[in-house]
């Protein structure tokens, strides 16, 4: 016979006689070494614990995880927001996943999260495929507004840009009014840095994508040599390295190394820097609101977690985080108006 | 004295050891053919993804609008979206073209090289830290290609230039040096360590060169390459490019191409080699002639898996290739691949929409592809180790 079948039989023998084949009697499970028990009552309070703890809490009580998904501009401040969130209701923790803000509107609709961070307002086609799922529109809150600097390397001495001269650096369109593209630093008037001027933005995916278009490019299209990345500190990084780059960023990502370019105004040769005052007054048009879509049902109120995460979102408390971060906190006025959307109810 | 065995299990027990053992047969091929059928699977679901696109009533797309030269899939209100997908299938193909020319002189050299010079020990020592490269995530590569190589490239470009022309042609002098040496110092400088002691060389070669390109930049083009290029030629440097993207996916390919490479050259029998040059060929007419002749369909697969992993990876094009949307021939632009293009934007497509649908049908021409070169690859293999039980037989 084999050596396998051999074995099958010395231990099937020592079966029969009795013996212990592990060290133990057969059928007396519950006795064993003093290891043995203490794993297995280490084992039964761990099912215990767990047990215990995925009892339902009431929907009302803040507890819980908060989740999620959307802008990856709003990912700092979403964090910040939810450490804060934690720190008055230790309960409670927020769960975020940041790809970028076309990724809301799909996690929303297949109810994945019910809040989604996203640095663009929803499209018509977005809102209607809201609205065929659930059956009624997705709230809208604004909790704060964002720049778009335009960035150089920190060695490049320009001073400013009009809207038509950005235009004819970054799209193939010219809808803005430049006559000529400018492909080249002489033709800013700059003797350093030479050359060809090089391009970065971000893609497709982005919101900052869709405002710069919107604004700076007024509705024209990026040039295709445009490098793209995939988030705005990607292009601070990517600028800093390149002296004869440019780029534009969010306020909140730019560190030492790059500079930023005010808006030079065509008419008046009034200088705007990118500001809190500036995108208020609305002199610095490459600005954007941040919003919050939430996924309520008109008539029920939202979940407790939920709730308690958006009163502190516009509260003061909130906006200060949002000035500390770097983006353009709401004015009052708005701020309120925002808190009276969250208890009426959504209009569209 | 041994106790004796109890008496054979009754034939019930028989009946049930030979019943498990049928069971485990059994689970085992479910688990083969089940890897197999998810494989398929995952062509069928694609598949069926992207029908909807050209067989539905109103088919939504035409064929001709995927043979345009923009993509431009996002859109503000009122616009109609551009998807031509010409750009994005050039930029997979520029990709992987320079990736394979970077690794495939590399990645074949060295299985030659160390298949039929090396001493086995420099070989046990050279197979493991080329599969440490193996195991280096696309991902770093990619981050340190796009962050610090494109910068460092752009700022010494005629350094680098002259680095890819100087050490291969370096190396050749080497060996013609080496042929008029006195037999003492040969014997010293055995042609099977030439990957120790070239190291020197060609480490004097490459300071040299990086030392004196400032200086030829200045005499040769004015003190700017870049400009001289651009002036010249018309060639737009920019600094994530083909050859950024070459050397990065290189990197990364040249393991696979190596070890596959190896495979082969090992497996030719020794005696065919040794019977030539106990006929008088020279080390090189053995090489030539005899062996890689036999090794062909071996080196020719290790060469198509390496084509199937350059045209499908994604984080090293992602991040080292600026992902420009352009058709150009210059391998000093940028270039943007359909992997690196679903990575980018499926994530936020409309599930169900056009965008949506053209992303899988992107992926589904890269699974055909890697699908069909991958088959292809492991049929030229088994041929070859039918070939080389035969040559071993008839030796």
């Amino acid at each position: 016979m084999s050596e396998s079948e051999a074995m099958v039989y010395a231990v099937g023998a020592a079966h029969q006689r009795g013996t212990a084949v592990c060290g133990q009697p057969p059928g007396q499970w519950w006795r064993g070494s003093p290891r043995r028990q203490l794993t297995r009552l280490g084992v039964a309070l761990l099912l215990a614990f767990c047990l215990a703890g995925s009892a339902r809490a009431a929907d009302d009580e803040v507890v819980g995880t908060l989740g999620a998904v959307g802008s990856d501009t709003l990912a700092g401040l979403m964090l910040r927001w939810g450490e804060a969130l934690t720190e008055r209701y230790p309960a409670v923790r927020l769960q975020l996943q940041a790809s970028g803000s076309a990724s809301a509107p799909t996690a929303l609709i297949a109810g994945t999260t019910r809040l989604g961070p996203m640095s663009r307002p929803m499209s018509e086609a977005e809102r209607d495929a809201f609205t065929a799922r659930h059956g009624y529109p997705p709230l809208e809150i604004e909790v704060a507004r964002d720049a778009l600097a335009v960035i150089v390397h920190r060695h490049n001495p320009l001073e400013s840009l009009t809207l038509a001269e950005l235009d004819a650096i970054f799209s193939r369109t010219r809808r803005c009014g430049a006559d000529e593209p400018i492909d080249d630093w002489s033709q800013l008037g700059l003797a350093e840095p030479t050359g060809r001027i090089v391009l970065h933005g971000r893609n497709v995916a982005s919101g900052t994508h869709d405002v710069i278009r919107l604004h700076g490019l007024c509705g024209g299209n990026f040039r295709l040599n445009v490098n793209e990345h995939p988030g705005s500190a990607a292009v601070v990084a990517a600028v800093a390295a390149e002296s004869a780059a440019i780029g534009f960023a969010g306020l909140n990502h730019l560190t030492p190394s790059v500079r930023v370019i005010p808006r030079r105004d065509g008419e008046s040769g009034e200088r705007h820097p990118p500001s809190p005052a500036t995108v208020a007054g609305g002199d610095y048009p490459l600005a954007r609101s941040l919003y919050l879509y939430v996924n309520r049902r008109p008539g029920e109120p939202l979940p407790g977690p939920e709730r308690a995460f958006l009163d502190l979102v516009l509260s003061q408390e909130g906006q200060s985080i949002v000035e500390e971060l770097g983006f353009v906190p709401l004015p009052a006025a708005a701020r309120a108006r925002q808190l009276g959307r969250l208890s009426d109810g959504p209009v569209g | 004295m041994t106790e004796p065995l109890p008496p054979r299990p009754e034939p019930r027990r028989q009946w049930s050891r030979r019943l498990r053992d049928r069971l485990a047969t059994l689970l085992i091929t479910a688990g083969g053919l089940g890897v197999v059928a998810a494989v398929l699977a995952i062509g069928v679901f694609l598949a069926l993804e992207v029908a909807p696109l050209f067989l539905a009533a109103e088919a939504s797309l035409g064929w001709g609008e995927l043979w345009r030269e923009y993509w431009q899939p996002g859109t503000l209100p009122g616009e109609t979206p551009a998807y031509g997908m010409l750009p994005l299938a050039w930029g997979t193909l520029k990709a992987a073209f320079w990736a394979l020319l970077f690794a495939i002189p590399l990645a074949l050299g060295a299985a030659i090289h160390s298949a039929l010079y090396m001493p086995p020990r420099l070989r046990s020592r050279l197979k493991p830290t080329l599969e440490m490269m193996e195991a280096m995530p696309g991902v770093v590569v990619g981050f340190v290609a796009g962050l610090v190589l494109a910068p460092w490239v752009e700022r010494h470009l005629a350094g680098a230039l002259a680095l890819a022309l100087v050490l291969p042609a370096g190396m050749l002098l080497a060996g013609m040096a080496w042929t008029r040496l006195p037999p003492g110092l040969r014997r010293r400088l055995l042609p099977g360590w030439a990957g120790l002691w070239l190291m020197p060389w060609l480490a004097l070669l490459a300071t040299l060169s990086l030392w004196l390109s400032p200086v030829l930049e200045g005499l040769l083009f004015n003190g700017d390459l870049r400009h001289w290029l651009a002036a010249r030629f018309g060639l737009d440097y920019a600094s994530r490019n083909a050859l950024i993207v070459g050397l990065a996916m290189g990197f990364a390919v040249i393991p696979g191409i190596y070890a596959l490479a190896e495979d082969a050259l090992t497996g030719v029998p020794a005696s065919l080699g040794e019977g030539a040059q106990a006929l008088g060929a020279t080390r090189w007419q053995s090489l030539w002639k005899v062996v890689l002749p036999a090794a062909a369909p071996g080196v020719f697969s290790a060469v198509m898996i390496g084509a199937g992993r350059a045209v499908g990876e994604t984080m090293i094009v992602l991040m080292a290739s600026g992902n420009t949307a352009l058709m150009t021939l210059s391998p000093l632009e940028g270039m943007r691949s359909m992997a690196a293009t679903i990575a980018i934007e499926l994530p936020e497509a409309v599930p169900g929409g056009v965008h949506y649908r053209l992303l899988f049908l992107a992926a589904l021409a890269l699974f055909a592809f890697t699908f069909l070169v991958n088959t292809l690859a492991e049929l030229v293999r088994a041929r070859l180790r039918r070939r080389y039980r035969r040559l071993e037989a008839a030796t």
